[in-house]
């Protein structure tokens, strides 16, 4: 999904800058040298030996600890705040509240397409639990946490609602304005969904809910902030550095010029860190007041408090089918929740359903609304993986229901257009029936189907197999973005940009595309990357945006040095440019093989010293639509006695276009899969509803990851390559959110294929299941 | 053309980010070797609040600090020795981004108070280098690309390392067992699995 | 972060029974659950006493009679690779196998582990409960998915989180206690309290009392031991329901003896004395095993959301036992 829009630097709509210019753009990579190989990635090293920095690793000389005081209600108004005791504490240098602030900043939360509602960094009405309260700084962190511990709240504590399904109901109390709707349902209607019912064969009916799922990156969200004069500079754990940048700027006053936020490391994001957070502006606050740099990092509870998270979603889908095959008719209606402020609680919940199979008539009405539970942030393709449990499963019921292989069924049914943008845009390439064919001749889906009727009685573990299909709303990556090369007098490139390296490899494959076009090795190539005070501008890396955005830069770059370095040859050999070309850092004439120089022998770049190039992201392909397409097969064994389930083997094959580098290709599939399973299998959020409103589960083992003994050993990635020349100029198409979205619904038509049981509510674990398999036991 | 072969092997190559680590403390590291064998003085009492002279034998170097009774190891290694491949994901034993070796063997180094450290023998990931060289396990961390945000990486390499170190000949199935107690949420398992495979494999052919 | 205390390390068991006779000390053996309650503020203490230099208390080693002793700071990870327990008893090495992950096998303690706290999610986090003092328990009618089937007295339903003491039960293992006064000896089974006896407390050491030993009875012939643990990831999780299952078997495959107790669904390790006479005189035939996975069941008490265990229970029993032999 978009990143919210709120930043200084975004204008939706503004056509955004390009290089080349379009009757210059460099002709598609045929054969490659280095993109699509599988090299190891260029900051390797650092990863592995402890040298990269990240920001919570930073420690800077008189640093002082900061430490957030959180409400410890849904919902309550906070009286007074007594800060007395926690100052006079030994070691402890500043306790500040809403109160203790000569100015408590604007907070905006806002939603694609939603409302906005102002908030305040310290506001005393907490509408769920987690709000900021006050905040301290101490010399170490355990003088911190006793500070902390020495100041007095009080609280007026309100009736709250926490249960997004009881949101509604006449007396549950109200978030914001009157009602808990987040703004009226949104409807979405193509054809006419009776006539469909009609004409189908089959019409099935099913309801399917989602737990509310917990980002949970390994590094925990923080920053260390430092003020010289009127100078912030804060590095941040973040995915992105200039909308952290445009956030703090706003919420402290400032010009953006004064605001640095480095971000070159990461330990993961997932959605969760593409904004500044309350505690970057918090830290920053403390900083200023103490005159020494404060390290804010938040406890792994807070993490599951106040930093987002993937909402609980409820869905209901009727679909009709004919006995061939096409759909006919799909009718979806979902809720769901995105905390107590508008966080898209059913963004892209029904895009699946509208967009994904060929369909003509469809009705689709999500109802987004407020309870008293921290706010979501957009999380690995927001409303994808809930609206694909619904859809996948209901595809796959609907093959069973017609006898029909759940494979074909969907070949039955591909779009080579876009059923609900306006306009109906055709794709510019499409890998859908590619993926679900070679995904399923890989798989050896046909041979892993056939398994002898139910097993016998003594037979412990049930196999099944099962396969689902996505796609992903936006595959084009969005600019601005700029790269800049340098190309220093020996031939060696600093390659300078913006955007992070979230850990899908962008730095490598930024590497790959520059070593491709120079025709020189990636080792000559240092890249300066996600720093506001000496980087290009590039947006937040989210909606699997970075390599169609910030790669077509990195070749433009790469294309607008190579041609000075070819005119200056030209000059030098006394060749016409166009006939020469770049290879193992030498530029030899095509025509004349005598006639070769050197980059570090050109004697204008001697000259000049250094040459830049500029390269900028274009705007997405005009009357198309940029779309990655992705098919995943499973086989699963369920244990007829306990229900546990065992994930054996999984295939992920995706169309994304281009593979730009090998090795971080597969490992963003395997990683979507494993998130996947996650997200299908073993995680869940516990609110307690009934009493508390608080949140049971706020740790690791509580909310629970897969571990090493939860992801199959043999995990396939399969790429479907198709390059898009269409989609920019160097073929790819987003990776990273299409690999997770059909991982759950796989699982759940595996155990469904294994068992007999439609598991329609996540996490599909021993405590269903057991349950489910004895009630089947009484059916039979 | 030629496919251009590049192997990325950075071993004894200086290539560092610029530092952001500064005035990490003043810490005496004098002494290069083990704990002494023998330790019987008589139970004292450290008061809260109180620090008191404890050392640690971390990465066969001596350190004589002063510490609080309350404080992790992994507190004192990370913001006192400022040895920051031991990463902070939970700080409460759930997640292994903290994993440090103790007399070699893989612990949570969040759960484990810093005086209750004296005298055994410490490995951080820094401990598996020599200068700027690797250890086998990392390069085959690189060579599989067993991670991608790298956060939890120095933990799983650590795990694995306690692996070898106990059983350099692991069967495939002590593998994923060895690094269960490492989250990774960018989902690293499977490469991280070959890399371990394949360190050990190297191992055993030396 | 930790809250502050004092510290101290004794360096004999007298001197730690000493010092733990102080206001409001507890005993650091492992850590590993220890910390975590003081990080989640479980508990207060003024005064750590550590084990740390009784290396007494440490190492596994043969009886006269051809049993083993168990040095209650043995690590997790030692008793689950030791061949001896591998091979004589069973239940107990797997049992030890199965506990939360490896690092934590590797600090963790034998003896601690028998006196963990519950994991119960609301006597972990910030709720005021009966166990802490308060005045309710939130899991009555609150998130019980991960609670007790047995044993409440409709007082607190928390589960015991230990692996191995069902198997240590199942074995006849007894524990070795030091105190004030004499050591005493006590068998496993009876170190642990129930929420009618005391809601507040999880065993019978008194403030001051330290485990010392395990001591394991020497394995008669024919004993085949199982541990089982169902639970919802594969890793660091505690059990959802699982069995220890000690059965000695005649020479025609007859159970004599059955010891069956119960992880997971108590909060103590729950004894269950039906199942074992189900077994006891039968060879385990498919009716014989659906009996007793039946009798296991009889008088659960589920509440709102950990029905799911009752068929659990019975089908892991069904497939354990079938397992035998």
């Amino acid at each position: 999904m978009k990143p919210p829009r709120e930043n200084i630097y975004f204008v939706d709509g503004l056509p955004v800058p390009e290089t080349p210019q379009p009757g210059e753009k460099p002709a598609p990579w045929r054969q490659t040298r280095v993109i699509g190989k599988a090299r190891p990635r260029v900051d390797a090293y650092e990863r592995v030996s402890g040298t990269a920095v990240y920001p919570s690793d930073v420690i800077l000389p008189k640093m002082l600890y900061g430490a957030i005081l959180r409400c410890p209600h849904p919902h309550a108004k906070v009286r007074r705040v007594d800060l007395t005791a926690a100052t006079r504490l030994p070691g402890v240098h500043a306790a500040i509240s809403g109160d203790s602030l000569k100015v408590n900043p604007e907070w905006e939360y806002r939603t694609f397409g939603g409302p906005t509602v102002k908030s305040l960094l310290f506001d005393p009405h907490c509408r769920h639990e987690g709000e900021v309260v006050a905040a301290v700084a101490a010399e170490t962190p355990y003088l911190a946490r006793d500070a902390l511990a020495g100041i007095q709240v009080d609280y007026d504590v309100l009736p709250f609602v926490t249960d997004e399904q009881q949101a509604l109901a006449p007396d549950a109390p109200v978030i914001h304005g009157d009602s808990n709707r987040v703004g009226p349902p949104q409807v979405y209607q193509r054809g006419d969904v009776a006539k469909g019912f009609g004409e189908a064969d089959v019409v099935l009916t099913e309801t399917y809910h989602t737990a509310c799922e917990l980002h949970t990156p390994m590094e925990l969200h923080g920053c260390v902030a430092e003020w010289d004069g009127d100078r912030l500079t804060i590095w941040e754990s973040t995915q992105g550095v200039f909308a952290v940048q445009s956030g703090v700027a706003k919420a402290l006053g400032l010009p953006l010029s004064k605001v640095r936020i480095i971000g070159r490391y990461m330990g993961g994001g997932f959605g969760s860190k593409l904004v500044a957070g309350k505690y970057t502006v918090i830290a920053a606050i403390l900083a200023r007041q103490i005159g020494r740099p404060v390290k804010l990092v938040l406890s792994r509870e807070e993490t599951y408090l106040a930093v987002g998270n993937r909402p609980p979603n409820h869905m209901a889908l009727k679909a009709g089918v004919k006995k061939d095959g096409r759909l006919t008719a799909l009718d979806f209606t979902g809720t769901g929740s995105g905390g107590a402020y508008p966080a898209g609680g059913t963004s892209l919940l029904d895009w699946q359903v509208r967009d994904l199979y060929t369909c003509p008539n469809v009705r689709c009405e999500t109802t987004d609304v407020y309870i008293h539970a921290g706010p979501a942030r957009p999380f690995r393709a927001p409303g994808h993986p809930q609206g694909s449990w619904a859809l996948e499963q209901m595809m796959d019921a609907l093959a069973h229901a017609i006898k029909m292989d759940p494979v074909q069924l969907r070949l039955k049914n591909i779009p080579a257009f876009s059923q609900a943008r306006d306009g109906q845009p055709p794709y510019t390439t499409t890998g859908f029936a590619a993926c679900l064919q070679e995904g399923a001749k890989a798989f050896d889906w046909q041979q892993a189907r056939l398994k002898p009727a139910r097993g016998k009685a003594d037979e412990v573990w049930l196999r099944g197999v099962g396969m689902a299909g996505a796609s992903w709303f936006l595959g084009a990556g969005f600019g601005p973005a700029t790269v800049v090369l340098r190309v220093f007098a020996d031939g060696s490139v600093n390659l300078n940009m913006g955007a992070a390296d979230i850990g899908t490899g962008t730095k490598t494959v930024m590497a790959m595309v520059v070593a491709e076009e120079l025709g020189i090795k990636s080792d000559m190539i240092q890249i300066e990357h996600a720093d506001t005070g000496s980087t290009q501008f590039s947006g937040p890396s989210g909606g699997s945006k970075t390599v169609p955005t910030d790669a077509p830069a990195a070749r433009a770059a790469a294309v607008a040095v190579k041609r000075q370095l070819l005119a200056m040859a030209a000059v030098q050999l006394e060749e016409k440019a166009k006939r020469l070309t770049i290879r193992d850092g030498r530029i030899h004439s095509t025509g004349a093989s005598d006639k070769a120089v050197g980059i570090a022998e050109l004697k204008e770049l001697k000259r000049q010293g250094v040459i830049v190039g500029v390269g900028q992201k274009g705007p997405r392909p005009e009357g198309k639509v940029v779309v990655p397409f992705a098919a995943q097969f499973c086989e699963v064994a369920v244990n007829r006695h306990t229900g546990e389930l065992k994930i054996v083997r999984f295939l992920g094959a995706n169309d994304s276009g281009r593979v730009m580098s090998r090795l971080t290709y597969d490992n963003q599939v395997y990683g979507g899969i494993t998130m996947g399973i996650g997200f299908g299998t073993t995680e869940k959020r516990y609110l307690d509803h009934g009493q508390t409103g608080k949140l049971v589960n706020r740790n690791w083992h509580d909310y629970k990851l897969p571990t090493a003994l939860d992801v199959p050993v043999d995990m396939t990635s399969l790429p479907i390559e198709m390059p898009d020349d269409q989609a920019n100029i160097v073929g790819a198409k987003g990776l990273g959110e299409p690999v997770t979205i059909p991982t759950a619904a796989a699982i759940a038509n595996a155990v469904f294929h294994a068992t007999g049981i439609r598991v329609t509510t996540t996490p599909i674990n021993p405590v269903q299941l057991s349950r489910l398999l004895a009630q089947h036991r009484k059916k039979e | 053309m030629a496919d251009e072969h590049e192997t990325n092997d950075r071993k004894g190559v200086t290539r560092r980010q610029f530092m952001t680590r500064v005035g990490v403390g003043a810490v005496a590291a004098t002494v290069v070797g083990g704990p002494p064998a023998g330790r019987a003085e008589a139970a004292q009492v450290m008061r809260p609040g109180e620090m008191a002279k404890i050392t640690l034998w971390i990465n066969t170097r001596r350190h004589r600090l002063l510490v609080a009774p309350r404080w992790s190891l992994l507190y004192v290694i990370r913001e006192r020795l400022g040895l920051t491949a031991t990463k902070v994901g939970c700080e409460r034993g759930e997640c292994g981004a903290c994993t440090v070796l103790v007399d070699d063997r893989p612990i949570y180094a969040c759960m484990l108070l810093a005086v209750e450290a004296e005298n055994k023998k410490i490995t951080t990931l820094e401990g598996l280098m020599q200068g700027e060289q690797i250890g086998p396990v990392q390069d085959a961390f690189i060579q599989h690309d067993a991670f991608q945000c790298g956060y939890c990486t120095c933990g799983q390499i650590m795990a694995a390392e306690g692996l070898l170190r106990k059983n350099p000949r692991p069967a495939d199935e002590a593998i994923p067992l060895a690094v269960s107690g490492n989250l990774c949420r960018c989902g690293a398992y499977p490469q991280i699995f070959k890399a371990v495979r394949a360190a050990a494999d190297k191992r055993g052919d030396q | 972060m930790l809250p502050d205390f004092a510290y101290t390390r004794p360096t004999s068991i007298k001197e730690a029974v000493k010092a733990l006779s102080a206001a409001n000390a507890r005993v650091h053996a492992g850590g590993t659950d220890l910390l975590g309650c003081l990080r989640d503020e479980i508990f207060s203490v003024d005064i750590l006493v550590s084990l740390g230099r009784l290396d007494s208390l440490r190492g596994i080693r043969q009886t006269a009679d051809g049993g083993l002793r168990i040095g209650a700071l043995t690590t997790i990870a030692d008793v689950a690779e030791n061949l001896l327990i591998q091979k004589h008893y069973t239940a107990l090495a797997q049992a030890a196998g199965e506990v939360a992950s490896p690092q934590l096998r590797n600090q963790g303690t034998i003896g601690g582990n028998l006196c963990q706290k519950p994991r119960c999610w609301y006597y972990r986090g910030e709720f005021h409960c009966l166990r802490k003092g308060g005045d309710m328990c939130y899991a009555a009618d609150g998130q019980s998915q991960f609670h007790c089937l047995f044993g409440s007295g409709d007082i607190c339903y928390i589960v015991h989180p230990s692996d191995t003491a069902p198997a240590l039960i199942a074995l006849g293992a007894k524990v070795r206690i030091a105190g004030k006064r004499r050591q005493k000896t006590v068998p496993v089974e009876k170190f642990f309290v129930l929420p009618e006896d005391d809601v507040q407390t999880e065993t019978i050491l008194a403030a001051e009392e330290i485990v010392t030993e395990i001591i394991l009875p020497p394995p008669p012939a024919n004993l085949k031991s199982r541990y089982r643990k169902v639970r919802a990831r594969r890793s660091w999780d505690f059990a959802l329901s699982g069995a220890a299952l000690a059965l000695q078997f005649d020479d025609s495959d007859v159970v004599r003896r059955a010891r069956v107790v119960l992880s997971g669904v108590a909060p103590i390790p729950w004894r269950a004395p039906a199942v074992e006479t189900v077994l006891t005189g039968q060879a385990l035939t498919p009716a014989v095993i659906a009996r007793a996975a039946n009798a296991a069941v009889e008088n659960a008490e589920p509440l709102a959301q950990n029905e799911y265990k009752v068929p659990l229970l019975r089908g892991m029993l069904k497939e354990e036992l079938g397992a035998f032999g």
